[in-house]
């Protein structure tokens, strides 16, 4: 080896060394670099020679300069095909070619055959393989390649290395032994499809070339591997000295898709930079490591684009995918011959890629023309009348339209009568058509004001914020679609320039916008504000303070309540006390201090005959009676319809009288004879705050409302009985009024959004009134019991008639 | 059990078809159907509901009534553009082939679609024709000076519709000179408005159309103005005008279309290439209209009176037939027919001095109904030959002005008049539209009395119909300060000018006197307000309580101040006090009418708002207007000043 590094020889190097580590056991580097030291001639033209031959004669090779040398050692042999491919170049010529030439040696099967091997390796010319040209394993096409093709027409194309090796060594087994040279390439044809390869002998067979006998063990080896076994038997990796089988690689047929395929590596479609970092590139069809191939730096890259004048063909033409996969996935340079460019050119051209082809050769008439005439018609029977007797139907038709023409009935180019352009269409009883709710005239254009004169009114005209207020509105929020403008004279006023574009606007509204009824009021605003009476014509009304209830500064009145007669006011407070004043002089005249907390509501008996006032505290409903003010016989009644029950049943009044459900919670209670005394008759302990008391207009029931006592808000009390109800097992929401009807067994329940009206006798919901309200704070009845008016606290007021609806007569805000 | 109800069987979802879908139906383009829609006039509809016009689909759509797609379906139209169709395949399959013969026997052949049928079926009556004039007479005023290609490489205007176009409108201005129709005329920005009254049948019912002429400028013609659409709706207008017209000149009894004299269009005439010609007598009973196929007794024997009536009146009639011929042609030539008009200006000016109409001249201005024209100012003009200077617009002024009676001479120029004199001492009026000082007028005026106006004084002239005085002065004068010209129909609509009027300034005056005097009063009352003591302030609440106002005259009298200064304190204070009570009556009611508005349904209310909110806006409006006319006639004040 020179000592000179030269690109090629440094590729080499390191091609070596990456071969030298995949190689197992079969090829040292040495071995192989004394083999690639040796100039190995190699006929480009598919010479096939046999090893012997180029053991022999090294020097006969008559193109020894070009160095192609690339020793094939033996195909489908075991694991690492691992050929040690070490590009020699000759120090003289090839660096002008900067071609790469490889050396394949590849181990060979078994033992004997990397024996063989090495023998073949220590003579230098050692080519083994005669087909070295034409599958330069991995590799795409080369020029060399094509050219093989082209020389050996009649060869079959053999792509797949491994399968050639095998089928190589196959043929040589059973070719004949004498082949002339030129029947060479037919020779191994056969010999590769009539030939098995023998596992058992491990011999290593070559093919005889230029005219030797081949050596074969055809007599010993075993045509057929389907007696016994069909893998080689080759020394164990795993286990030492045993023998595992090896097996041969299918050959794809002509018709399978891999038997096309030049690419073995079969990574499939992901991007090769996830191999930069390993030695190998891929995996071939049985799944051993193809090998990065040399490659060299950019130095050499460049020279070899400088010294070589076929460079430019390294680059392919765009549009071509395949090769350029090849190239990718290989990690090779790729060289295309002319005739490689020819067919892609063609391709590209959609054209036929055989450039041999003729898509207009003669065509063959092989039933028609001359000589080629029956002799013998098919059917005997003779021709027919109708063929020469002309059509009866036709004569009939035209004597028809000639006899139209002979009577004047059929006028050729006749002249048109022409409807004269315009005539009258209207006549003085033309009727409108009957009104139509569908029928919308388009509105007209309203008439030009003052403010689109040429010579408008001074004030007409827009001062400046008004101008930029224009401008910069857009066009349709303007009020006026052009700006006012004064001309001291008409022959100052220029054309008008969105004339065009306004005319096309209307014509666009014409067709295009949709269109709708509008009714247009044309009524005086005032005559939708209903008639009031004015305040003035309700006189008389209080206009002017009469009579004050000082109360102590620190007390809120919570409540007040007029009695029945009219004669007393009584009041609430939130410390408590319940006053009772007089109602004509604002005295005060009677106090109860009930300490129960502010006092809820306070509410006396509507019943005129007696004198009963309600009053509620968290927890308790008093039942109060000023005796003292009272005329005797009222005070008679009063404790008469109080005591009734005291004297009847025992003291604790929790009865249960009928089926109706009675409240075991509310205790009535008969308060010590002082407090009696002061008039708090009795004490009625319930459940919750009651927030609210109501009478029957009799004056013997009345009923309380407390919100936070769940299911027992509302409660009946029967003054005459003492006795309670809670006529809900279970409320619908939160009650927060109820009332008696004034005649009728009938119970108003007002929940925040609805009122219920029930009957009391039958038990049942009656109506359920809608009040639409948001939430209701107050309800009453009309004395009458046929209105009721209902409040909230989003401050508005329904007015319900009862004789008509559940939806409120009216809503007042 | 009732009938159980389909979705999208019935109501909206029944009654509005998409324009896809109309488009599916009739199978036709998108473009036929636009031109359908135009010719038709079906336009798209706002449903109340979208939804559920569209099944329930809230997609964008534009919605047609369901019915007018139905009968487009037998329209003849339709199979007329089909027929177009084919026939357009055909030449140009026959021209490809180079097939001349059969190519030129096509377009022999070729289908015609007319629109007859549709201007009887949009129209039914002539009254609604005429109501529906306004567009089709602008589009026409605006196609009529158009070039052939307005936006170049789209659509090309023909010139033959561009003829047209000018030939209706000179036929449909001939008709108005001829009937006095003319009404109002306003120079706006965009050109100019003419309004006529149209007889719309026996009934003397009358319609006005009225249309807008653009000024004689190029018109900028953006790009996006598509002409496709532009050329469909001129068809349809073109078609509609010509029967307008037919049925106008029949019923004047005239021949249609009118005459065209090619040597007078040829010199460039504009109205006055056409000549009206009366109809034979005996045509009166063919042109009756068409629908009417049998002829009864009553038709036969109006004929018969017709007839009669008319060759009775012909004498009459063909003079005035040469007499308006003769004025259209040759204005200039029948000079020596015309009533000379007073040599004074101000008689000139004055129409109750105008002199009594001849027979000639009654005939020639007003062959229908001349006395009552005259009443009602239709001819103020009648008297008065107008020179039009060169660059006055003669398309526009010759039309008013002998719309209005008056005749025209446009021939020499203004330089060569002298040269004529008997053209000269003929005219009464030179329409002047540039600014020239008294002593060339004089120069050229010569020895006629000549009133020298600018145009504006004719439009003004016409709304006002009335003769306005045109002297020094009045601002009509050339280089005249104009006064403003104010749009005719001002007055129909809302917007009011009451300071306009002479009665409106005075009434500004006094508003103006009244602030003067209210901020003198204003200045007293301040020195009187610092010393009101509380007697006197009882007292001025109410003056007729006699106690109060002793009492607060004693406790002046102890304050020291006299008699009279008190009783101006007590009137100020009274005034004041009514002031107030004057505004608290206005809030009073503000609060009852609040009450009265809780009072209304929610839709009421809202549609009462909507309304106070639209007055409001139109007040705002015209105080805006107000405010600035007052202001500006302060500056005009101080600048006098």
């Amino acid at each position: 080896m020179p000592p000179k590094r030269t690109p090629t020889a440094s590729r080499a190097a390191g091609g070596s060394k990456r071969n030298a580590n995949a190689n197992s056991k079969a090829n040292p580097p040495p071995a192989a670099a004394a083999a690639a030291a040796a100039p190995v001639s190699r006929k480009p033209a598919a010479v096939k020679r046999s090893r012997e031959d180029d053991r022999d004669a090294p020097a006969h090779s008559t193109e020894e300069n070009l160095l192609a040398g690339k020793i094939n050692g033996g195909g489908g042999k075991g694991k690492g095909k691992a050929s040690a491919r070490v590009a020699e170049e000759d120090e003289e010529e090839d660096q002008d070619d900067a071609e790469e030439f490889e050396i394949d040696t590849g181990s060979s099967n078994g033992d004997l055959d990397d024996f063989l091997d090495r023998e073949a390796l220590e003579s230098p010319a050692d080519d083994e393989d005669e087909e070295d040209d034409d599958d330069d394993d991995e590799e795409g096409y080369n020029t060399s390649d094509i050219e093989a093709m082209e020389n050996a027409s009649g060869d079959d194309e053999q792509d797949d290395d491994d399968v050639d090796d095998t089928s190589s060594i196959a043929s040589s087994s059973i070719a004949p032994s004498t082949v002339p040279d030129s029947n060479l390439t037919l020779d191994q044809l056969i010999a590769k499809h009539t030939y098995k390869p023998d596992e058992n002998m491990d011999i290593y067979v070559s093919q005889a070339t230029g005219g030797r006998p081949l050596v074969g063990d055809a007599t010993t080896g075993k045509f057929s591997n389907s007696k016994e076994g069909t893998g080689r038997l080759v020394p164990s990796k795993f286990v030492k000295g045993a023998l595992m089988r090896e097996y041969d690689e299918i050959e794809a047929g002509y018709g399978s898709e891999s038997s096309t395929e030049e690419n073995t590596n079969t990574i499939g479609n992901v991007p090769i930079e996830w191999y930069d970092d390993l030695p190998h590139i891929g995996y071939d069809v049985s799944g051993r490591k193809i090998m990065r191939p040399a490659k060299g730096d950019e130095l050499d890259k460049f020279l070899a684009t400088v010294e070589d004048p076929d460079s430019w063909q390294v680059s392919l033409p765009p549009g071509v995918c395949s090769p350029d996969i090849a190239y990718k996935l290989l990690q090779k340079q790729v060289q295309l011959s002319d005739k490689e460019l020819d067919i892609i050119r063609r391709l590209q051209n959609a054209e036929n890629p055989d450039a041999d082809f003729d898509p207009y050769q003669e065509t063959i008439e092989w039933f028609t023309g001359k000589g080629n005439e029956m002799t013998m018609p098919l059917s005997a029977a003779p021709e027919p009348k109708r063929r020469f007797v002309p059509s009866k139907w036709e004569h009939k038709k035209v004597m028809k339209i000639v006899k139209a023409i002979r009577e004047g009935r059929i006028v050729p180019n006749k002249p048109v009568v022409e409807k004269p352009r315009v005539y009258g269409i209207w006549s003085n009883d033309d009727m409108e058509n009957p009104p139509h709710a569908m029928y919308m005239p388009a509105p007209q254009i309203p008439p030009p004001r003052t403010v689109e004169s040429y010579n408008p009114p001074e004030e007409y005209l827009y001062d400046e914020g008004e101008k930029r207020e224009w401008e910069q509105q857009e066009k349709e929020d303007r009020k006026l679609d052009f700006m006012p403008q004064k001309h001291d004279a008409l022959r100052h006023v220029p054309g008008y320039e969105n004339f065009v574009q306004e005319r096309f606007e209307r014509c666009l509204d014409l067709y295009l916008a949709p269109r709708t009824r509008k009714v247009k009021l044309n009524i005086d605003p005032e005559s939708l504000v209903p008639k009031l009476p004015s305040p003035k014509e309700l006189r008389p009304f209080p206009t002017a303070c009469a009579v004050q209830y000082r109360h102590p500064a620190n007390s809120r009145v919570r409540c007040v309540s007029v009695d029945a007669r009219g004669e007393w006011v009584a009041s609430g407070s939130e410390d408590g006390i319940v006053r009772v004043w007089d109602l004509g002089n604002g005295r005060e005249v009677w106090r109860w201090n009930l300490k129960g907390g502010p006092v809820q509501a306070v509410e006396w008996s509507p019943n005129k005959e007696e004198c009963i006032l309600s009053a509620a505290v968290a927890g308790r409903i008093y039942l109060l009676a000023p005796l003292a003010l009272i005329s005797p016989h009222v005070a008679q009644t009063t404790l008469t319809h109080l005591n009734t029950a005291f004297s009847s049943s025992s003291a604790s009044t929790t009865n249960i009288a009928s089926g109706k459900p009675v409240v075991p919670d509310a205790k009535w209670v008969r308060p010590s004879e002082d407090e009696r005394d002061r008039g708090m008759m009795i004490i009625i302990e319930v459940q919750g705050t009651p927030k609210q008391v109501t009478w029957h207009r009799k004056g013997d029931y009345f009923a309380t409302v407390a919100v936070d006592a769940t299911n027992k808000s509302v409660l009946i009390h029967q003054l005459s009985k003492h006795q309670t109800q809670s006529p809900f097992k279970r409320t619908k929401g939160a009650v927060q009024r109820v009332a008696f009807h004034p005649h009728k067994p009938h119970f108003f329940v007002a929940t925040q959004r609805y009122v219920r009206i029930y009957d009391l006798v039958g038990q049942q919901l009656l109506k359920t009134l809608m009040t639409g309200l948001k939430w209701i704070s107050s309800m009453d009845i009309h004395p009458l019991g046929d209105n009721l008016i209902v409040g909230s606290y989003d401050k508005k007021l329904c007015w319900f008639d009862l004789d008509l609806s559940t939806k409120p007569y009216k809503t007042l805000r | 059990m009732a009938k159980i109800k389909k979705r999208g069987e019935s109501g909206a979802a029944k009654n509005y078809i998409t324009r896809t879908q109309a488009l599916k139906k009739l199978q036709i383009s998108l473009s036929d159907f636009r031109r359908l829609c135009i010719l038709k006039g079906i336009y798209p509809r706002e449903p109340t509901n979208k939804k559920k016009a569209n099944k329930g689909s809230s997609a964008p759509a534009s919605f047609y009534y369901s019915k007018d797609i139905l009968y487009l379906l037998h329209e003849p139209l339709l199979a007329k553009f089909r027929e177009h169709k084919t026939f357009a395949k055909k030449l140009a399959r026959a021209l490809g082939r180079g097939e001349w013969a059969l190519a030129k026997g096509l377009e022999e052949r070729k289908p015609l679609a007319r629109l007859d049928h549709l201007v009887k079926e949009r129209y039914p009556t002539f009254k609604q024709a005429l109501a529906d004039l306004n567009d089709p007479l602008s589009l026409l005023s605006l196609f009529e000076r158009l070039p052939r290609d307005p936006v170049p490489g789209k659509t090309q205007v023909p010139t033959e519709v561009t003829a047209e176009c000018g030939k209706l409108l000179a036929e449909w201005k001939i008709w108005a000179i001829r009937t006095h129709a003319l009404r109002k005329v306003f120079l706006s920005i965009k050109g100019v408005y003419y309004e006529c009254e149209v007889p719309a049948g026996r009934s003397g019912e009358t319609v006005n159309v009225r249309w807008l002429e653009p000024w004689e400028f190029k018109q900028t013609v953006p790009a996006d103005v598509d002409f496709r659409i532009l050329l469909t709706f001129l068809d349809l207008y073109r078609t509609l005008t010509s029967f307008v017209l037919f049925k106008l000149y029949t019923d004047e009894n005239l021949v249609y279309p009118p005459q065209l004299d090619v040597k007078l269009d040829a010199e460039g005439e504009g109205i006055g290439r056409f000549k009206l010609a009366e109809r034979a007598p005996d045509a009166l009973a063919a042109t009756t209209v068409e629908g009417e196929k049998k002829i009864t007794k009553k038709d036969v024997k109006k004929s018969i009176r017709s007839v009669a009536h008319s060759s009775a009146a012909a004498g009459g009639m063909q003079v005035d037939e040469e007499e308006d011929v003769l004025i259209k042609d040759e204005p200039a030539a029948e000079e020596e027919f015309t009533y000379h008009p007073s040599k004074h200006d101000a008689e000139a000016s004055d129409p109750s001095n105008a002199p009594l109409p001849t027979y000639t001249s009654l005939l020639a201005t007003a062959p229908s109904d001349g006395p009552a024209t005259a009443e009602k100012g239709y001819n103020i003009f009648a008297p008065y030959t107008f020179y039009l200077s060169r660059e006055t617009s003669s398309r526009t002024w010759e039309f008013v002005i002998r719309a209005f009676g008056g005749k025209i001479i446009t021939t020499p120029s203004l330089n060569a008049l002298s040269t004529v004199p008997e053209v000269a001492s003929q005219i009464t009026h030179i329409l002047l539209d540039r600014p020239m000082d008294a002593a060339t007028m004089r120069t050229l005026q010569g020895t006629n009395k000549w009133t020298w106006v600018q145009p504006q004084w004719v439009a003004d002239c016409v709304n006002k119909r009335t003769v306005l005085p045109a002297g020094e002065g009045s601002g009509y004068e050339p280089g005249g300060t104009l006064p403003p010209h104010v749009s005719p129909w001002d007055e129909e609509g809302r917007d009011d000018r009451p300071w306009l009027g002479t009665e409106a300034s005075a009434a500004a005056a006094a508003i103006e006197a009244a602030a003067s005097e209210d901020e003198d009063e204003e200045m007293d009352t301040a020195e009187a307000g610092e010393e009101l003591t509380p007697a006197l302030r009882a007292a001025a609440e109410n003056p007729q309580d006699s106690t109060l106002v002793h009492q607060a005259e004693l406790e002046a009298e102890a304050a020291g101040v006299d008699h009279a200064a008190f009783k101006k304190q007590l009137a100020g204070a009274a005034k004041k006090g009514a002031a107030a009570s004057g505004s608290k009556p206005a809030a009073a009611a503000g609060g009852e009418e609040d009450l009265r508005k809780i009072m209304m349904t929610g839709k009421k209310q809202r549609l009462y708002e909507k309304m106070q909110y639209s007055n409001n806006e139109r007040r705002q409006e015209s105080d805006k207007l107000a405010s600035k006319r007052q202001a500006i006639e302060k500056r005009k004040k101080k600048g006098g000043k």
